[in-house]
């Protein structure tokens, strides 16, 4: 690594014109806006055809036939919001590949071929993926139930691969491989050792753990909200009540997980990227038995012991890492506890939502699970899922600064040298935030489309429901 | 012939693809904006794609490509011109959006109306870009960069109301079909008016030149013989040959800049299986699409 990085250190001193460092910051932060705006559609886009085929399946399984119609609706009304939210992340994707050029030309020029493969194949998975998103929508009344929820399947599979591919381009960021620098120029690619670099496993398991997680809570918050509407009223809505408890459900099943996942991801970047590592814990000194901060808090040689099981081993600091090659560690502790309050407070829910389930089924306590005070803390989940992920989100980016490719290619080196580009950037901020209130305008006026009318109990009766829908889907 | 020959054939056909469907797809776009009758915005609607702006799948082929196979091509051109470049993003990204919102809420007035307006800015940046770069030139501003961005927009046009023409007699009545052909015969001609001398103005001296030509008036002539299927293909022709000419002209030195062939094999092996899995679906799709009546239960 050492050397690699010397030879591209000198090929930073030697470099063309750079750009200043307002359009450097500029940059960055057009960067770091467009993806944080895209990941959370791009969440959306793979849990929402999920839940959707959940409510399907629920729907074609219960012999309950009003309940069945309730799913049904559900999951019309969700695959057609996945079909306005699909759209709207198919271009603010289009806009970062443009971007991948017009911020970065330097990182393009020089390993565009190294990771390019790994776009190929998402490119593909989401045609895919769009596809046969449209045969789901426009299949629901030509072709037999059955075989119209087998076409949702693929909607789900090629959205996890194309979200794993892009991924491994931000892994192969973290854990460059798959390629030789000779003299500078990049030689020997292999794009599949690129593609399947260390980083890989735990960071696409990480981000589709945490995209689930978002999209389940952000959809279980708009129906807490109606619940709550519902409970004001004296309404007692079984259709909120089941739109409440598929996506809790999902995000509460992932929550545990993802904390198991996220103890391998520490653990990962602590072996792999010191310098992250002890930006995220606030390590300041390298030194035996190291002490767990957190906010305010501290506890002797609990960090040593956590991660290496022996209250004394001896971890690395900031200090072992050369200032110049030092993340920004505020932001980087920061956004790491915010991800891990919220992720606690999330995990906690989870546990709460499991335990009156559990209650319930044994006969006890029926309305547990509805408590006002549970419906409200739930309506704040999807805000805290979504900033619990754009903060981990940010623990990783920030905390391999300065480097664009770890240890190979400063970000300075990458940037495009025009001068002008935070002008870029105030439009794009613009733009997206008239994107931004559309969008929720439009998904509000979708919600506020005729109640579903529930319809009376009759065997065959899981399609007439929402018939009325399908025109507005076309 | 080399990967890097191969590479760049996908990347003319992906250009070529999303000239004459993304194209139309602009095109109609500005016809939606300049048309004042309902019943031709419908037919542009309809006509324009189901869930989203699928075409646009093309161009992310193309900068794939072109970064995976080309990389310094790729940040050369994305790096000088990322005035346009940005300024082409951002109405993709306001087409595609607003494309869906006035479907999901048609009382939205300015939906429409940003729709129309960035159909016509996003190839016109696109077409500056594509000329600067075929003539060498320097910037979007320049006097070929203008007459690229409007030439392209106007093939654009030209496109999307012959193709609308048929769409027109198969989803609303003769009177509209006879609009669209009335926009296809005026804007062919005026499309060819304008594209013969500044190829001449601009130095380009291929035979492509008379393809285009020779296309461009048998269309006319098709239009007035009212022969409307066949239109497609020789409009679709005529502005096509045009891009081959410009990909003729840019002469880019290819070689230098290819990525090695481990790379380029990885990706032929990746668009193979895909495509196998893609044609399939994509057909059961335009066959579901095409299928008007649902199934009754």
């Amino acid at each position: 690594m050492s050397t690699v990085a010397l030879l591209a250190d000198a090929a930073a001193r030697t470099g063309q014109g750079a750009a200043s460092p307002a359009d450097f910051m500029a940059a960055r932060q057009q960067m770091a806006f467009t993806l944080g705006f895209h990941i959370v559609l791009a969440s959306i886009g793979i849990g929402l055809p999920a839940l959707t085929l959940l409510a399907e399946w629920r729907s074609l399984r219960t012999g309950d036939s009003v309940k069945a119609a309730v799913y049904a609706e559900l999951a019309r009304r969700w695959m057609k919001a996945a079909g306005v939210l699909f759209a709207v992340g198919a271009v603010s994707g289009t806009v970062l590949s443009f971007e991948m050029g017009t911020l970065w030309p330097g990182f393009m020029d020089k390993y565009g071929q190294v990771f390019g493969a790994a776009f190929a194949l998402e490119g593909i998975a989401f045609f895919i993926e769009a596809i046969f998103m449209g045969i789901y929508l426009y299949g629901w009344d030509r072709l037999s139930p059955r075989a119209h929820f087998l076409t949702g399947v693929p909607v789900v599979v090629a959205g996890l691969l194309s979200a794993s591919f892009v991924l491994t381009v931000n892994s192969w960021m973290n854990q460059p491989r798959g390629f030789r620098l000779v003299d500078g120029k990049v030689t020997d690619v292999d794009p599949l050792a690129a593609m399947f670099n260390p980083a890989t496993p735990v960071q696409a398991v990480h981000l589709i753990l945490a995209s689930l997680m978002v999209c389940g809570f952000i959809v279980a918050s708009v129906y807490a909200v109606g619940l709550l509407r519902d409970r004001r009223a004296g309404r007692d809505d079984r259709y909120n009540r089941l739109g409440f408890a598929i996506p809790f459900s999902l995000g509460a099943v992932c929550a545990p997980l993802q904390v198991i996942v996220g103890d391998w991801a520490v653990r990962f970047v602590a072996d792999n990227q010191p310098a992250k590592f002890a930006a995220m814990e606030g390590v300041e000194h390298t030194q035996a038995g190291q002490p767990f901060r957190f906010a305010v808090f501290e506890i002797p040689n609990a960090l040593s012991l956590m991660l290496k099981f022996d209250a004394h081993a001896t971890l690395r600091g900031m200090d072992s890492v050369p200032v110049g090659d030092r993340p920004p560690a505020e932001v980087v502790k920061t956004s790491f506890e915010i991800m891990i309050a919220l992720g606690m407070v999330l995990l906690a829910l989870a546990a709460w939502w499991a335990l009156a389930w559990w209650l319930r089924r044994r006969g006890r306590a029926l309305d547990l699970p509805w408590k006002p005070w549970f419906l409200r803390a739930a309506a704040l989940t999807g805000v805290m899922a979504a900033v619990a992920m754009e903060a981990g989100w940010t623990t990783t980016e920030v905390g391999r600064q300065p480097w664009i490719v770890y240890g190979v290619m400063r970000t300075e080196e990458a940037v495009n040298p025009s001068p002008g580009l935070r002008y870029g950037l105030y439009i794009v901020l613009a733009v997206y935030a008239v994107l931004t209130a559309a969008t929720i305008s439009v998904l509000r006026r979708m919600r506020h489309t005729p109640e579903p009318a529930v319809p009376p109990a009759s065997p065959s009766s899981t399609e007439p429901a929402a018939e009325a829908n399908v025109e507005s889907v076309r | 012939m080399s990967y890097a020959d191969a590479a760049l054939g996908l990347i003319l056909l992906g250009l070529s693809v999303y000239l004459l469907f993304g194209g139309a797809d602009f095109g109609a776009g500005l016809w939606h904006l300049v048309s004042r009758r309902r019943e031709d915005k419908d037919v542009i609607e309809h006509a324009m794609g189901p869930l989203w702006e699928a075409n646009h799948v093309w161009l992310i082929f193309v900068m794939v490509m072109t970064w995976t196979a080309f990389p310094p091509i790729f940040a050369d051109v994305m790096s000088a011109h990322w005035v346009p470049l940005s300024l082409a993003a951002l109405g993709i990204v306001a087409r595609g959006s607003t494309f869906v919102f006035s479907k999901a809420d048609p009382d939205q007035r300015w939906y429409p109306w940003v729709f129309g307006v960035s159909s016509v800015l996003t190839p016109y940046c696109l077409g500056a870009v594509a000329t600067v770069v075929a003539t060498g030139g320097s910037s979007w501003l320049s006097l070929a960069g203008l007459y690229g961005g409007v030439l392209t927009t106007a093939l654009c046009a030209y496109l999307a109301a012959v193709y609308l023409i048929w769409d027109a007699r198969r989803l609303a009545d003769v009177w509209s079909s006879m609009r669209f052909r009335g926009y296809a015969l005026l804007s062919g001609a005026a499309v060819g008016l304008f594209a013969l001398p500044g190829a001449a103005a601009l130095g380009v001296r291929s035979p492509l030149i008379l393809l285009s030509a020779a296309a461009g008036a048998l269309s006319l002539v098709l239009l007035v013989r009212r022969a409307y299927l066949s239109v497609r293909v020789t409009g679709a022709l005529a502005v096509v040959a045009v891009l081959w000419g410009a990909a003729e002209m840019a002469g880019l030195d290819l070689d230098a800049a290819a990525a090695q062939d481990a790379v380029l094999q990885v990706v032929f092996v990746a668009l193979g299986v895909g495509g196998l899995i893609l044609v399939p679906s994509l057909a059961w799709l335009y066959v579901l699409f095409q299928r008007d009546t649902a199934r009754t239960p």
